[in-house]
């Protein structure tokens, strides 16, 4: 165990890194081109992704294969209306937030009794429904051809403007993930995810607390969708492809489940190594789900996991010998 | 419409319900013994159309497309044995809690790996082995080769698949285990063992589809995810653990597509068989004939 | 002496059918505020059954459960939690992947006490209990005797706490960590009015705690009184010889 001096140490290094990330992201678009920021911009869309579904899946242990489809809901719904209805985009991305808590609420509520087997088939069907959905009623959503849709932001300087837009959203999600990990509401969701029998025995309204983590994440990714439908001026159903539910489990593991920044870490890492090795593109998915294979069967707790395992051992070694009790 | 017409459907509803079948019986029952899911039991299905492909291509000729599918089998029953063994049973010893969570990690990542190794293996090109038989007809209606031997292949192994489970030792130690774990144990039986085996069966199943289907629905790198789909709606249909369950849900879904193709919307196929899936998850969302809670 | 006594809890030809087999059988049975009361009885008899049935997890197949004259049988048990009802159970089932502290604050927590408030009884109950060296490790960390121990503290965050069902909780613990879950349990017995239901098959720590012994066999009392009164009567030592 760590010495107070030790853990204050390690309290300073911390903040010294998050204080260089954060100057690093702030200021990127300063000395990077358009395709950084572009990349960085994606980057961000699925830090967005993986932070809330980390709030369902990791911390609450409701494992829902769906999230994707949420995404999907709210980009959908954002971009319909402001091209059919001709709804500023603004008032599209409320609609896309509605209409993905919505849907999450629903899905939640079905949920609610389903183990842990069950709810990852039954949000798998309720995903693969949305994608099919998507698909087969072309008339309204042009199905495979694709969603155009009306961009936000025009004109010069508009990769700026979404980098920073996109920044902003990742931030604001993962501070409000920090916050509900922090509250009381954090430990409850924790409790159901380790026992929760004993957590309703506790005196932990499990039903509400389900449904709520469930809404809220839900809510986060229709919001998503919607940022990114219209940044990106195209919506097509491949965003809710099984792959893309895929890739968020590979970023969050990766990066460490049930972590802060893990999700962070895990998206950012594996878009920019998306991106650099395009031309490779299948050996590093074999690459990441070797590494989320091996994560898993280590029981390691992905990137976050394994930095904190190693300052500990390098804390350890420090110690002078007799201290241990 | 008259009544030959509507038969004439209702076999071919029939027909692509059982194949369906075979795909999810793999699923149902390596659940039954193991209690996970394995999410890459598509690409199982296409490691098995890619092997019967090179073994006809390569080796035997397409006469003898029969002992192909043997082959995908046995090969794809070792790889699955092999994947367990490293990956799934160290879920089972130990203190390992989160079984649920850790098996859908590993699978879904296992199945984005065999895709993409197909990818760079076997390029993203799309093969059609050639057909396994002429197009023919069952009664009155006219059926494709492919899709006859795939039916019959299918009726063939269910019912080795049904006489290994209810007349032989491993099949009903297979039957004992899913029923009570614990049991079997103190019965002497080798868990692990079973585990091993149960999963290779399953994964064979899946490749044994595979194989079958590879001239139907051509082999290509994702061509799994179509297999997983309809596997795992009828799992939900079906509800986990029952073997004769997911027959039925199998030729109900079968029946579903092909009816609501014929009366309503053809290009809507795939939908019909999802809308009922969703009413079974909103009625009964273990799915029609779900086992009963298994003690202990 | 004529006691005022205040009946707590009140079961009234309680049942519990799990298919054909009756757990608990037309069980009638009533805790006195302040009491100690330990419930033996062979294994089987429809102990856990009992306490699972008072504090929600089951619901009886017919019978009511009262407490403080209300009736309790039909709540979900998070709100028979709100009554001040705490139980363990038989295996330490804790929140294995949170601290030992974080595990002690959730009681509180949802009680509605502040952050404060609870750290600060928590930090006091560890300490009387011995376990405050390890607030910060994860629960699973701990021995079967600890975490047994911390189940047993973490029931009493809940303040106050009127009925306490303990699940068998001296089974293959420590001669050490046995002594301080006596103390504790007698220190809130005396200094809060706890009042214990405790199911257990050691006898001589069920002699040295309880004023009364409820003795169940098949899902049916069969017998209630001090420890001398159950030890003499004929019935139980026909239950235990019997089996």
């Amino acid at each position: 165990m760590e010495n107070l001096s030790e853990t204050k140490i390690s309290k300073l290094k911390r903040g010294f890194l998050l204080l260089a990330g954060s100057l690093f992201v702030c200021l990127l678009p300063l000395w990077t081109g358009q395709y950084y920021m572009q990349v960085f911009t994606i980057a961000f869309y699925y830090v967005v992704l993986a932070s809330s579904w980390n709030l369902i899946a990791g911390y609450t242990g409701q494992f829902s294969l769906a999230h994707h489809a949420f995404a999907a809901i709210g980009g959908y719904t954002s971009a319909l209306l402001v091209t059919r209805s001709g709804f500023p985009i603004w008032m599209g991305m409320f609609a896309a937030l509605l209409s993905s808590t919505l849907m999450g609420f629903i899905l939640g509520v079905l949920c609610l009794r389903m183990r842990a087997i069950y709810l990852a088939i039954a949000t798998w069907a309720f995903a693969e429904s949305v994608r099919i959905f998507i698909s087969m009623t072309y008339k309204l959503t042009r199905g495979d051809l694709g969603l155009a849709v009306p961009k936000v932001f025009l004109g010069t300087g508009r990769a700026v403007a979404c980098y920073y837009l996109f920044l902003g959203l990742a931030t604001v999600t993962v501070l409000l993930l920090i916050i509900i990990n922090r509250s009381k509401m954090g430990y409850y969701l924790r409790a159901i995810r380790d026992d929760e029998m004993v957590a309703r025995v506790m005196g932990i309204h499990t039903t509400r607390w389900k449904i709520f983590s469930f809404i809220i994440s839900s809510g986060i990714a229709g919001i998503a969708g919607a940022f990114y439908g219209h940044y990106n001026g195209l919506l097509t159903p491949v965003m809710v492809d099984f792959s893309e539910m895929a890739l968020i489990v590979i970023m969050v593991v990766i990066g460490g489940i049930r972590t802060a920044a893990g999700p962070i870490i895990g998206a950012i890492f594996i878009e920019i190594l998306t991106e650099t090795f395009r031309g490779f593109g299948e050996i590093r998915m074999v690459v990441f789900a070797l590494a989320v294979i091996a994560i898993a069967r280590l029981y390691n707790e992905g990137a976050v996991g394994t930095v904190r395992q190693f300052s500990r051992w390098i804390a350890r070694r420090k110690q002078p010998r007799g201290d241990v009790t | 419409m008259d009544s030959t017409l509507i038969s004439q459907y209702i076999i071919s509803g029939i027909v692509i319900g059982l194949i369906y079948s075979l795909m999810a019986m793999g699923i149902t029952f390596i659940y039954g013994i193991m209690r996970i899911i394995n999410w890459s039991m598509g690409e199982f299905y296409m490691i098995g159309g890619y092997l019967q492909y090179i073994i006809i291509t390569q080796f035997l000729g397409v006469k003898q497309w029969y002992i192909g599918v043997i082959l995908s089998m046995v090969g794809v029953f070792l790889l699955g044995m092999v994947v367990q063994w490293l990956l799934i049973k160290p879920m089972f010893e130990g203190t390992v809690g989160r079984r649920a969570e850790y098996a859908t990690i590993v699978t879904i990542a296992l199945g984005v790996l065999f895709t993409n190794v197909a990818v760079i293996g076997a390029g993203p090109f799309i093969y059609s082995p050639p057909g396994y038989y002429h197009n023919t007809q069952i009664m009155t209606l006219p059926v494709s080769g492919t899709r006859f031997i795939a039916f019959i292949g299918t009726v063939v192994l269910l019912s080795l698949f049904y006489l290994f489970l209810k007349k032989t030792w491993w099949g009903r130690a297979f039957q004992g285990a899913a029923q009570n774990r614990m049991g079997i144990q103190t019965a002497g039986i080798d868990v692990f063992r079973l585990d091993q085996i149960a999963f290779g069966i399953g994964v064979a199943l899946a490749a044994a589809a595979g194989a079958l289907l590879a001239p139907e629905f051509y082999l290509h790198p994702r061509c799994g995810s179509i297999a997983t789909m309809k596997g795992f709606e009828i799992i939900v249909i079906a509800g986990l653990g029952s073997i004769p369950g997911v027959l039925l849900a199998g030729l109900l879904l079968g029946l579903i597509e092909s009816l609501g193709s014929v009366f309503l919307n053809p290009s809507f196929r795939d939908v019909y068989g999802f809308l009922f899936l969703l009413a079974i998850l909103a009625i009964k969302p273990t799915g029609m004939f779900e086992e009963r809670e298994r003690v202990a | 002496m004529e006691k005022q006594v205040n009946s707590l809890l009140q079961i009234e030809n309680l049942a519990k059918d799990f298919g054909k087999l009756r757990a608990v059988d037309n069980l009638s049975l009533g805790l006195d505020e302040g009491e100690i009361r330990g419930l033996i009885g062979p294994n089987g008899s429809g102990k856990t059954t009992l306490i699972n049935l008072i504090s929600g997890v089951y619901k009886p197949t017919s019978g009511g459960v009262y407490f403080l004259g209300r009736r309790i049988d039909r709540l979900a048990p998070e709100r028979i939690t709100q009554e001040g009802i705490m139980r363990t159970f038989q295996v330490a089932r804790l929140f294995g992947d949170m601290t030992v502290l974080e595990n002690m604050l959730i009681p509180a927590f949802t009680q509605g006490m502040s952050r404060r408030q609870s750290s600060q009884r928590a930090k006091e109950l560890l300490d009387f209990s011995l376990l405050s060296r390890m607030s910060n490790e994860p629960a699973r960390n701990l021995s079967g005797g600890q975490g047994m121990l911390l189940q047993i503290v973490r029931g009493f965050m809940r303040h106050p706490l009127r009925l306490y069902l303990l699940d068998e909780p001296f089974a293959g613990v420590h001669p050490v960590i046995k002594d301080v879950m006596i103390e504790t349990i007698q220190k809130m017995n005396r200094e809060e009015g706890v009042t214990f239901l405790i199911v257990s098959h050691e006898l001589t720590t069920i002699r040295r705690l309880c004023s009364r012994i409820s003795v169940l066999h098949a899902g049916q009392l069969i017998s209630e009184g001090t420890m001398k009164e159950v030890a003499n009567d004929p019935r139980v030592i026909d239950s235990y010889l019997g089996g």
